[in-house]
Order: C-alpha cells, then structure tokens, then sequence
C-alpha cells in the first residue's frame, strides 16, 4: 500500500516537473530578437491593482494591435514589493525593457547601475512627441546633465481641509505657519480633539512634512550644499527648528498618531471626523469616493521667519525609464504612454494628474483635480519628496528619529545629532 | 473496536478542575475565532463600512466582493498555488523522510554532524537569499517556472521537516526493525514498508505544514515569478492593494478564499490523528 | 563490501536532502560571507572591497542592540508560550476527559496557522488600533479602560504587540506537534500510573514529559530559531520596527540596510551574524538534550 503512495507521490513530481519544464519553454522571456521575427519586450510597473492595471494591460493590447509584430510581457508588483524586486532586477543585468520609476534619488540610483538609456537622443529627434512633456516636470529625471526618464504623472501636497467644519468655525485657511497653529488651537478648543491628523507609522509620511518645513524655513543654499551627500553637514541650527516646528504640529495628533497609518489617517479625514490632513493629490479620488464633498486645499504655509520660497510645491512626478539594451520597439512603447491619447485616458481612468501639455481637461478630472493642476502649474518649482531628494541614510536618521521625538523619546537636538553621524560616514565613503 | 468500549465504560464526569479546564479552553477557543470571525465578517463589507463599523455586522452584505476577488486575484492563480503548493509537499514528504531515516537508524559522529548541518539550514534569513538565488534560478534555466519556486520551497522546508521526522522515527520501537532485519528486508524496505506506514502522524503533519507555507510564500513568488500565467494566490492578492489605498473588502474576501483549501485541508488530514495506530503495529 | 555498504547507506538517504540544501540554501549563505566582505548597494555597478569594516561597524550599530534585544525578548516568549503552553494544552486535549472533543479544539486552534501572515498582521493592526480596536474597547468594556493604550504606537508595549499576534498564531503549531508526540506514548504507562494512585498531574510531570522529550527539544529548537529568525510580523504590523526602531528584530534591521538603504553588504554581515548567534544558540541545545535518544 505504501508503494503505492509513494508510487503516486513520484508520478505527481514528475508530472509537475513535465509541466513545468513545457510551462518555462512558453514562458521565459528571452531578450529581444529584431530580426523580422516577434519582438519580446518586458514591461514592468508597480501597479497590479485597479484600475492601473487594467489601464495597462489596455494599454499594452492597443500597442500590440498596432504593432503586431511586438510581444509585451507585463509584469507588475506592489509598492513595496516593487522596490525590491526592481532592486533584484538591477542587480543582474536583468532590468526590464521599460519599467516605471521614482523620480529623483529613486531614478538616480538606478541610473547610477549604469544600465539605464539616456533619451536626451530620443527627445530630440521626435519634437512632436517632446515638446507636449511639461518641462518643469523634466528635471527630476534629469542626471548630469543627461535625461533619463519620461514623467507620466505628477502630484503636489498640501493641506486638506473640511471647508464645512472650517466655515462653522469661522475659520479662513492660514497665511503663516503661525495662523496655522493658533487655527489648530481654536479647533481643538472647538472639541476636536485632534484637529490634524496623520498615521506616523508611515514613514513617509513623516518625510514628506520633513522635506516641506526643511524647504520653506531653511536657506536653499543650506539646503543644496546639505543634501548633496559629498558635502552635506546639516549643522545649521534652523534644522532643529524645523523638527521643532515638526514636533508642534504632531502635538495635535494625539497619542493615536503613531499607531495609524496614512490610510487610516485619510479614512478619519474623509468621514468628517477630523478637519485637517497633509494629502497628495493623487488622493482626491479616494476622499472623493468616500463620498466627502466639502474640502479643499490650502499650500503649506510659509514661515515669518522662513528663508524658503513659499511658492514652491512639494510634489513630483513619476514616470518610466528604458533599459540601456531595450530595442527601439521599447522606445515606440515609451512614446505611446506618454502620448497625449493615453495620457488624457490614464487621468479619465486612474484619476491622477498627468504630465503631457493639453491632457489634463474637464472632461478627465473632477473639478477639486483641476484646481490642484493649476496648484501644481502655477507652482515656482517643485519640490521633491524628501526620501527622494536625500541619500536614504539620511532620510531614514530623519524619519524614525522623528517617530521616537513624537512619543518622546529624543529631543530634535538628538534626531539632528543622528542625522549628523549619517551625514558624516557619507562623506567619508564619498571621498 | 477496543478503543470503543474503553471508552464508554470510562465516561467520567467532568468535576470541578474538569469544568475549568474546559472554560480555559473555549475562552481560548474564542480569542482564535472571534478575529477569524471579523475576518469573514468584513470580508462581506465595503471599503467605508470597514473604516466606519468595524465591528459589527455588515449592513449590506456584499458578495460582489468575493465575486471581484474570485475573477481578479484567484481564479487565474489557483492552478498555479496547487501545482507548486501539491509538488512541494511530494518533494518534502519524500526527501525529507529519506533524509530522517538516514539520521535516526544510525549513530555515528559523521551523523552528528549531518544532523547538524540540516539543521544549520533552518538558520538562513530567505530575504539575504533573494540576489544569489536570482542569480542561481537563472543560470539554471528555472528562472520564471514554476520549478524555480518549487525546489526553492522544497529546500528552505527540508530542515524542520528532517528533524519532525527523525523525531519521530527515533521513538520507533527497535524490535520491529529487527525482526523486520532478519525477515531479510533491505534498507529501502524497512524504510517503506515499516517506518512510514507507521509514521502516519507526523507525515501527515508534516504534509500541513508544508502545504501552509507553499500556499501562503509570497516572497520568492513575487520575485522569481514575473508572467501572470504563472502567479501563484499571494502574488495575485496584491492586485488588491496600492500603496495608497487597498481594497480590503475584496482583499478580506480573496484571503478567506484561499484559507479555505487550508482548512479543507486541515480537517481532513488531522482526522489521521488518531490514537492507537502504532499500537496496532506493536501488538500485531 | 558489505561494511562499505552499511556505512555509505545512511549518507545515500540523506542525499537529496543535501544536495538541496547545499544548492540553495548554502551556496546563497558562502555568498552572504563573500558578501559581507564590501559595500554595496543593489545598482552599484561595482563592488568596494572593505574588509572587516561592515562587522566593526555592526559593532556600533544601536540598532543591532534594540534588534538583539527584541529578538531575545521574542524566544524567551515564545518558548514560555508556544512550548510550555503548547504541551499543557497537548496534554489536556489527550487526556480522557477531553478526546471526545478533543478534534475540534485541535482544528480551531491550529487555523491561525494556515492563514497568510499578512491576513493575520491585517486582523490585528485592526485589534489593536488605539479608537475602534477591540482590545481597547473589550478593556473599556470590563472596565480596565484606563489600561487601553495605543498598542502599536508606544516604543514600550510595540515589541510585546507584535510578540503577542506570533503567539497567537503560533501556540497551535507546536501543540500539534505535542500531540502527534503524546499519541505515542503507550496507554499501559498511564494505566500503571493510575492504578497506583498517581494525579493526573503528577503522570504529566513523570509519565507525559519524560516520554516527549525528544519533541520538547524540536519544538524549543525551531522556536528559537524562529524567534532569531522573525521578520514578517515587525515588518509588516510596525512598518518595519516602529515607533522609531522600537520594535525592530535583527532581520528586518537587516532587510532594510539591504533592500531600503542600499547597504547590501552590510545586509550580509547582519545575516551571518544571525546565522551565528542561531547556530550557537542551537549548538547549545544539542549539547543539552544529548542529541535526542530513545530511553
């Protein structure tokens, strides 16, 4: 009787090892052959939810239909799961034919492989295609002086606000960082008990007001010479400041705030529960779904003291890059994307703001969307996010020194002190 | 037959410790459900009756959301976890059991170290593995196959499965082996016809345990696997999140979906845990 | 030739086992000592050779220290839990009393352990959330609300939150395993024991134990190791060991130096020293329980 299990056990394994074996002829993806026979291109995107992926895989269809002697192979994986498989990918001469990316320090480090195509060619020579990518939005895939990526969306962050419990209260959207504390402190005295939100357990989060207050209160040229980690000291006092102005805001988050995360936060925003919250554009939808009307945005405001341009908006694009082998049907593929059809499509589908001149209508965006179009048009400049405009090391000294500064357990002095010792081994490894 | 009777006629009353043993163990019984019991709860709700009523019953029961996690994060998959998931425990329960075997029926200090060194390979983080697998799957052509999950899957199981078996082998009375030695059965024999059939509880087991961890691996699946054909469930549940926002309705919804093969799974084979099967060997 | 063959015959068994391992899982681990030995990040192009300097700097990594800490604090909790725990509730359900019941305690206590990680840390960041949490609201409601704190968000009870969903997954496990062991003990050893007038907690302690020490030492052995090992649950229930690096363990400390601040090669060398610290800690229990016999 046992025979006969382990009999049945080996014919399972050799059955499965069958099919695997014709299942990896089928399915393994060989570099591209331009010889008249089927090109295989490898796309891959960090979306395999809806209603990105639909849009993709729409996407994808429509270009094979009209190019049929292109094979796309899209593959696409979460968020987090993204980065470490892009990761994976780099490190092996693997990197994908044309894949989304970060932009800034995300983009650049993958550049830096030295396995990523320069299009500044491709630009020039396809002027009709260029020239209709909003420009300002180009510098952040821009490396010495070389461009490496095609932005596809773009976003800004600023301060949501419930403009019915804003107008209850007689409460205008504040001027200065200092307005906005005293608003803060006329909410709660009108009985939220936390009148702005966050979930702090996301660290990101915590670097995207990082990187804002950094940019509005501190000297840019401070700024410049601090963030390039060949020469970056972050001595300057006014950076505990900023943490100190940091530290007055998560004042009024309430003990909850480092047990929630940014969804969670957002969710509380959007039932009315609470009146303010730092958001990205790309997240109008979600509150819009949620079924809140009432809200609008008002810009980080800038500091009486602040040395920063209070008009800049932090936000950035993103967008894809091309592997330095992609065959030229991979770049045919990156002009399709960014071009002005599927733009137009991806902001009517996907919701967010995209970066291709005349496309964003409407016709595609809710009204609050095209009001933080103009935000985001009118800008002076934007500013990246702070976890991509830092060497990680830094980024992250910031982000969990903060954590433990909120709940109490280092001062700003201290968090500035760690980031200093992470300042200082990245000069050293730089020279 | 025995068993029966002995028990009938040892009906005890449950007694005073009896009683509250027995409240320790459905209050027990409950902190493992009532989360359980949330989970399907709200698989049936929407995205804002998650946020807002979080604990109590769905006010729209809402079956589109299995139907939605049903078509987009598990039909196409499903084949793919069973195949992978079915082949991992073949090779497991196999190789393993060959391996324990090895292990337990002799002493020497080569085996001491053998037995070492399988147990030093429950000792590797899988997420520093990830780049020198990567690289081993594609020089070995297995990259982006099933099989390229499947031996991976089968390895980083084989040390606890080895030591569960020997284990278990180890409390295997010598005198059937012997007798089973002079009958002039070979090595292969005494492994096949006597100490697996006696180990039905531990394969079993070790069947589970296996089973639970090919089904639910996500790490080697998403970075190994990149054609959707070949997806296995985990890489397919993740069509439900985003990084700003996840569909956990749905997403509830898919898991319950794929924790019910588990379970299935589970109550069937732990039926196998009965009483009074080696003794059936001994006394025979 | 026959004493040849009696000799190689128990390293013919273990064969696949080993090539197996030896391919993909110790291969990997010689690359992580090569690895250990430069810095790198996953798109460098090159690799800087730098010596010992990653372990003199692990040397002064704090967070090594919290990681460590938390790790300890994770094995000597879980062997408490899953391994004591796990053995009594073996008993229990073996005895005579229960075994009528016996398989449905045996099925819903075993469930959490077929269920994904990532469903399991869902549920409880749920569980624990400060407002609409049930552990908060349960606590309001039998009247220790002044004990209701935001779980997950306080350097001091994060690391014991995340220890806990793994206890809770986990205690079914290595009381399957228990019982699966418990079964083998032959009834006439507890008869004897009866009729002689022993409690059934003194059978427990002569009888029970004594029988399945050889499964007490697997079960303490893969808790430890486990324990050592723990990465999904910090990751996923803190978002990687907060508040700050309250809760991190040595393998999400090491996952982020590889995967998040592009230090690969210092990733290795928090892997070999897991590795080491495991194997130790695993030497240690061999050399203890004598490397398993039959009484």
């Amino acid at each position: 009787m046992k025979r006969l299990i382990i009999l049945a056990l080996c014919l399972v394994m050799v059955v499965t090892v069958a099919a695997c074996g014709t299942s990896s002829n089928q399915q393994a993806s060989k570099p591209a052959e331009s010889d008249g026979q089927k090109v295989e291109i490898k796309f891959f995107h960090r979306w395999p939810n809806e209603p990105r992926n639909t849009f993709f895989k729409e996407a994808v269809a429509e270009f094979e239909a009209q190019h049929p002697n292109v094979k796309i192979n899209m593959d696409c994986v979460l968020n987090d799961s993204y980065k470490e498989k892009i990761r994976v990918l780099v490190s092996n001469e693997d990197l994908p034919d044309i894949f989304s990316s970060w932009s800034d320090s995300f983009a650049e480090n993958i550049v830096s492989s030295g396995k990523v195509k320069p299009l500044d060619e491709l630009f020039a020579q396809d002027k009709e295609w260029s020239s209709n990518i909003l420009e300002s939005q180009l510098g952040a895939f821009t490396f010495d002086g070389k461009l490496y990526g095609v932005p596809l969306t773009i976003d800004g962050k600023a301060f949501a606000y419930n403009t019915k419990i804003f107008k209850d209260n007689n409460i205008e959207p504040p001027k200065t960082f200092e307005e906005f504390v005293q608003i803060l402190d006329k909410l709660k005295k009108a009985g939220y008990e936390t009148p702005i939100i966050e979930g702090l357990s996301d660290a990101w989060a915590i670097s995207h007001y990082i990187g804002t207050i950094n940019q509005r209160l501190i000297d840019p040229q401070i700024l410049e010479k601090d963030y390039n980690p060949k020469t970056g000291e972050f001595t300057d006092p006014s950076y505990v400041t900023a943490l100190k102005a940091f530290k007055t805001l998560t004042d009024y988050m309430g003990e909850v705030a480092t047990a929630i995360d940014h969804e969670t936060a957002r969710n509380m925003f959007a039932n009315g529960e609470v009146p303010i919250i730092y958001m990205q554009f790309a997240e109008i939808k979600y509150v819009e779904d949620a079924g809140m009307k009432d809200f609008a945005f008002f810009d980080f405001p800038p500091f009486e003291n602040g040395k920063g341009d209070p008009h800049a908006l932090t936000g950035a694009p993103e967008g894809f890059m091309l592997s330095k082998n992609a065959p030229k049907e991979a770049e045919e593929f990156l002009k399709f994307l960014t071009s002005k059809e599927m733009a137009f499509k991806f902001t009517k589908d996907c919701g967010q703001l995209n970066a291709i001149k005349g496309a964003v209508t409407s016709e595609n965006a809710s009204d609050k969307s095209l009001a933080a179009y103009d935000v985001i048009l009118n800008a002076t400049r934007t500013v990246p996010w702070f976890d991509n405009a830092v060497n990680i090391n830094i980024a992250d000294a910031f982000m969990r020194g903060c954590q433990s500064m909120v709940i109490g357990e280092m001062t700003p002095e201290d968090v500035i002190k760690s980031v200093q010792q992470e300042a200082a081994k990245l000069r050293n490894s730089a020279k | 037959m025995a068993n029966k009777k002995m028990k009938s006629s040892h009906r005890q009353k449950l007694g005073l410790s009896g009683s509250f043993i027995m409240v320790l163990l459905i209050l027990w019984a409950v902190i493992i459900l009532y989360p359980l019991f949330w989970m399907i709860m709200s698989s049936f709700k929407s995205y804002d009756e998650i946020y807002s009523n979080v604990w109590s019953l769905p006010g729209q029961w809402l079956i589109s959301n299995y139907a939605t996690a049903w078509e987009k994060g598990i039909s196409s998959y499903f084949v793919n976890s069973v195949i992978v998931t079915a082949a991992t425990i073949a090779g497991v329960v196999i190789i393993a059991s060959l391996c324990a075997y090895g292990l337990s029926r002799y002493k020497s200090r080569g085996i001491d170290i053998a037995l070492m060194l399988c147990t030093a390979g429950m000792m590797v983080n899988p997420q520093v593995c990830l780049i020198p697998l990567y690289v081993l799957l594609q020089k070995l052509g297995i990259h982006n196959t099933r099989l390229g999950l499947i031996l991976p899957y089968i390895t980083f199981r084989l040390p606890l499965s080895v030591l569960l078996i020997r284990s278990y082998f180890l409390s295997i009375p010598k005198e059937i082996e012997e007798s089973a030695i002079i009958d002039g059965c070979s090595e292969l024999g005494i492994y096949s016809r006597i100490y697996m059939p006696m180990s039905k509880p531990i394969i079993f087991t070790t069947i589970m345990l296996t089973a639970y961890y090919a089904w639910n691996e996500f790490l080697f699946a998403i970075i190994f696997i990149d054609s959707d054909k070949l997806k296995t469930i985990p890489s397919g549940l993740m069509n439900f999140r985003d990084a700003l926002q996840t569909n956990w309705g749905v997403l509830l919804a898919g898991m319950v979906i794929s924790a019910i093969p588990m379970i299935i799974l589970l109550i069937a084979l732990q039926k196998h845990l009965v009483r009074g099967m080696s003794e059936g060997a001994l006394k025979g | 030739m026959k004493q040849l063959k009696k000799q190689i015959t128990p390293y013919l068994f273990m064969l696949p086992c080993f090539i197996l391992l030896f391919v993909f899982i110790f291969l990997p681990l010689i690359q992580n000592f090569i690895y250990s030995l430069y810095d790198f990040a996953a798109f460098s192009p090159t690799k800087t050779f730098v010596g010992l300097a990653n372990f003199k700097a692990l040397l002064k990594d704090k967070v090594v220290v919290t990681g460590l800490t938390n790790n300890v604090r994770y094995a000597i909790i879980s062997v408490i839990c899953q391994v004591f725990g796990g053995l009594i509730l073996a008993a229990i359900l073996e005895d005579k009393l229960f075994r009528r019941i016996a398989p449905f305690f045996r099925v819903v206590y075993f469930m959490p352990v077929v269920i994904s990680i990532s469903v399991i840390c869902l549920l409880f960041s749920f569980i624990y959330h400060p407002q609409i949490g049930l552990l908060n609201n349960f606590l309001k409601l039998i009247g220790l609300g002044h004990l209701a704190k935001p779980w997950l968000g306080l350097s001091k009870t994060a690391p014991y939150a995340v220890i806990a969903v793994s206890q809770w997954q986990s205690i079914g496990y290595i009381m399957m395993l228990f019982i699966v062991a418990i079964q083998k003990i032959p009834q006439e050893l507890y008869e004897a024991a009866e009729i002689d007038g022993a409690s059934k907690i003194r059978r427990f302690f002569s009888i029970t134990v004594p029988q399945v020490k050889e499964t007490i030492f697997v079960t303490t052995l893969i808790t430890i190791t486990g324990s050592m090992l723990v990465f999904n649950e910090p990751y996923i229930l803190t978002k990687g060991g907060g508040p700050g690096t309250s809760s991190i363990t040595l393998a999400v400390h090491m996952y982020l130096s590889g995967f998040f601040k592009d230090k690969m090669g210092y990733a290795s060398t928090i892997a070999i020293v897991i590795f080491v610290i495991t194997a130790l800690l695993a030497v240690i229990q061999f050399k203890l329980f004598g490397g398993g016999e039959e009484d």
